[in-house]
């Protein structure tokens, strides 16, 4: 049977067939009802586990710390326990100080009716994967779920040591919406997805090296993308910060000019860029290795 | 004396007036408001094509344009009130009284309007309907028209989206009328003339393309379960019994479902070939999947779909195409088709009262009606027999002799018990009546008549109509399929498990389904990109259905 879809497939799903075979066990699982305090004053669901799955696991007989953010409740947004889970699970992982962490990311970022709370918790949690990555534990992101990778998620994903992307997930700050509430459709019209694909989505976070490894979509190679960006992660200090303060300055010199994806992908030598969207997994792929960009070596 | 012919000699005016911006019969863009002025005269009535789908949006702006001083108290006779230029015209004075069919994203301005008194309703239509009365009492003295092409002598290709174009035409070319086409382009040779040069006064050639709206196109990514449970009652309760050939979809996500679980559960079923053969529908994307593994024997469209157009031409053993390929289709020939030749209808509605009425409109909505009361209604015209159609005349009628009795269209409701931001479906009263009281109109604008309705589906199963013996079976049958919304709540259990027990009401434990079997991972395609695999790359999605 072939691998199922990560797009497709629940947090728990994810989770459970990423890792090894019957080797998740979950910190305060849904049976320990630590749901939110602030939904039911608005009077809407809550979820027994609040959106957020944390644990332990074997990834190939290695011990790994794992969440996972389920996408569809609330569109995975931080509330405060949602937040203060992985906050919890970051900091053990400091503690530990040798098991890496692996973030299924699926969140379009802070709830907005518990948003003092979800904001600190982004604080809290970015703190944590600092400290954590100082303390030598790699923390790695893995984002192609519906709710992509948004607000709060997207600043936490860019403090990991590395990130795997499939062109179903998107990685941004300000979603779509806001920017065109904002700004005007004219500067971005939200409702135009392919616009927003190219722009925000996996494949044009590979290529300009916001993410480390592309990812197909399904759990079987997001696995593969997990246990390489791990072996991978680059240590947290002065070197690989300078480095990666020198690559984004290149990188805005050389593309902050283009209104378009697209013409970022020709300057990078694409010989269509009109044609990636469309391109199939493994030839994309082998078009993207070759193109002249810098992979995202540093953070 | 009497005279004969004032229309011919009013039409010869009218031409007279407008040729002083016209080269032979075409006009440039630019005098598009002036030519407006020169030939509508004030009090006319004016069609301006539109539907759900395409729009003759250049022109509609070039009326709307026009000096309130020169052109007033128009009578609007047409198909869909959905540009913002639509409604410009009222408020600028332009137009005074208003006869349609559909409203869908102007439902809630066109509302203030009616309440301000800005608009003078005659009537809310089907689309069949107004289409009728253009030949009655509401012929148009001017139709302005939207084609693809026209060539030197005025000739048009109107292609893959027809639609209500001939019927408008037919209407006004032959009643003494003037019909103004803006096309996309003017070319030397036409793909093939769908409508002949001499029914066409003038032709502007617009400077973009007249705008298709995609509204038929349902992204996978978006069924929920609930959704896919309502799909596999329908198919094992309805389609499979029946045997449901010829049929209408809705737009919802519920039969949209339904369209990519005929290859997957209705193949496992084995239904193939037996179920959903024959089909008045637009090109839903969401049917790829069912053509690809041969469901499929024949469409006829009410119009074409963004992006559908290669995928069409590449299967004219399905779609309806002209010698030239592209699709031909016809919303006034596929209603019809729909009424008469359909033995079921399904899609879903907003709000389901206790006799079983269904409405779309909401007290601050006027969506108006489309097509959807003309599918969904029993045509009482019909002489033909079905299999379908005899078996449910049977079962609503067990006692009649056979010889005498009528059949029954099969009319399905399909919906979850709570829709959209969680608002019940079933309500006490429709909102239709509410709206109906404010703008003092003689009848409530209800979609689907409760005595037309044979089925309703929910994740709660499925309420079978046909068997109700009186309004209580009725009510209660309805409640038993409400759930928890306070209309459910509110049923009388020992006799919902009566109409259980008869099979009026059938849970999904009834027919054999558990609940937990409804996964998406049972649909042909969960996404868009799936569609277009499906479809060997020949559907071409709009860019806002794509998310690569």
């Amino acid at each position: 049977m072939s691998s199922p879809s990560w797009f497709e497939a629940s947090a728990r799903q994810r989770v459970k067939e990423m890792l090894d075979q019957d080797s998740f066990v979950e910190f305060i699982g849904p049976e320990q009802r630590e749901t939110s305090p602030h939904l039911s004053l608005f009077d809407l669901p809550e979820q027994f586990d609040d959106g957020m799955i944390v644990g332990r696991g074997l990834l190939d007989g290695k011990p790994v710390f794992i969440a996972a953010q389920e996408g569809r409740f609330m569109g995975g947004a931080f509330g405060e326990v949602h937040g203060a889970k992985l906050t919890g699970l970051l900091r053990a992982a400091r503690d530990v100080g040798s098991i890496p962490v692996v973030i299924l990311f699926d969140t379009g970022g802070v709830r907005l009716q518990e948003a003092n709370a979800g904001e600190l918790a982004i604080a809290e949690i970015m703190r944590a994967v600092v400290e954590a990555r100082l303390a030598g534990v790699p923390v790695v992101g893995l984002v192609g779920g519906r709710a992509g990778c948004y607000g709060g998620g997207g600043l936490t994903a860019g403090s990991c040591s590395a990130l795997a992307v499939s062109e179903q997930g998107r990685i941004s700050v300000s979603g779509p919406e806001v920017i065109e509430t904002n700004r005007g459709v004219e500067e971005f019209d939200s409702k135009d997805r392919a616009l927003v694909w190219r722009t925000m989505g996996g494949k044009q976070r590979y290529l300009i090296g916001g993410a480390d490894v592309f990812a197909d979509d399904t759990v079987a190679s997001f696995r593969d993308a997990a246990r390489y960006v791990i072996e991978h992660a680059a240590a947290l200090d002065l070197d690989t910060l300078q480095a990666e303060q020198v690559r984004l300055e290149q990188r805005i010199e050389r593309f902050g000019a283009c209104a378009d994806a697209i013409d970022i992908w020709r300057s990078m030598g694409a010989a269509d860029p009109q044609s990636l969207p469309g391109m199939a997994f493994e030839d994309f792929v082998a078009l993207a290795d070759g193109l002249k960009e810098t992979r995202h070596v540093a953070r | 004396m009497t005279v004969w012919d004032s229309g011919r000699i009013a039409r010869a005016s009218r031409l007279q007036a407008g040729a002083r911006y016209a080269k032979g019969k075409h006009v440039a863009r630019k005098d598009a408001t002036a030519l407006l002025e020169a030939v509508i005269q004030p009090g006319d009535r004016v069609c301006i094509e539109g539907d759900n789908q395409k729009q003759a949006d250049m022109l509609a702006a070039a009326l709307a344009a026009a000096d309130s001083g020169k052109l007033h108290d128009l009578h609007m006779v047409q198909s869909g009130v959905v540009l913002p230029e639509h409604l410009d015209i009222f408020e600028r004075g332009i137009a005074r009284r208003l006869d349609y069919a559909f409203s869908g994203p102007q439902s809630q301005r066109i509302a203030r309007l009616l309440f301000g008194g800005k608009i003078e309703l005659g009537a809310v239509h089907t689309y069949l309907e107004l289409f009728a009365r253009y030949f009655i009492d509401l012929t148009p003295q001017v139709a302005l028209i939207a084609a693809v092409s026209a060539d030197r002598e005025g000739n048009l290709y109107t292609g893959p989206n027809t639609e209500d174009t001939p019927a408008i035409v037919e209407a006004t070319a032959f009643k003494d009328g003037i019909v103004i086409a803006q096309v996309n382009e003017v070319v030397d040779k036409l793909p093939r003339i769908d409508i002949p040069s001499d029914w066409v006064n003038y032709v502007i050639e617009s400077d973009k393309p007249f705008y298709v709206e995609p509204l038929f196109t349902r992204d996978p990514a978006a069924i929920t379960e609930t959704q896919i449970l309502t799909a596999m009652l329908a198919i094992k309760g309805i389609y499979a019994p029946y045997g449901v050939q010829r049929l209408n979809h809705g737009i919802g996500f519920n039969t949209a479902a339904i369209e990519l679980l005929l290859p997957t559960y209705g193949e496992r079923l084995g239904l193939k070939g037996k179920v959903a053969s024959y089909w008045a529908l637009n090109p839903h994307p969401t049917l790829i999947p069912a053509i690809e593994s041969g469901w499929v024997k024949q469409i006829h469209s009410f119009g074409s779909e963004v992006g559908m157009d290669d995928y069409i031409r590449a299967r004219s053993d399905v779609y309806f195409t002209g010698p030239d390929g592209s699709l031909r289709s016809n919303r006034a020939f596929s209603q019809v088709a729909g009424l008469y030749a359909c033995d079921m209808f399904i899609g879903s509605t907003l709000q389901i009262d206790l006799q079983g009425n269904s409405s779309t409109v909401t007290t601050d909505r006027v969506a108006g009606f489309g097509g959807a009361p003309n599918m969904g209604s029993d045509a009482r015209g019909r002489r033909h027999p079905s299999e379908p159609w005899l078996r449910a005349g049977k079962e609503a009628d067990p006692d009649s002799p056979a010889l005498m009795r009528r059949g029954r269209k099969l009319v399905v409701q399909i919906g979850e018990t709570f829709g959209d931001k969680n608002v019940p479906l079933f309500v006490e009263h429709l909102d239709a009546i509410e709206l109906a009281r404010k703008l003092d109109l003689d009848l409530a604008p209800v979609m689907v008549y409760g005595d037309d309705v044979t089925h309703i589906v929910t994740e709660e199963g499925i309420a079978n109509l046909l068997l109700c013996r009186d309004n209580d079976e009725r009510e209660q049958a309805i409640r038993g399929v409400a759930g928890y919304t306070a209309i459910g709540r509110a049923r009388d259990a020992k006799m919902v498990q009566r109409l259980r027990e008869r099979g009026v009401i059938r849970r999904p434990e009834d027919l054999g389904i558990d609940p937990l079997d409804a996964d998406r991972r049972m649909l042909a395609a969960s996404s868009i990109k799936d569609l277009v695999r499906w479809s060997g790359g020949l559907y071409a999605p709009p860019s806002r259905f794509r998310n690569w």
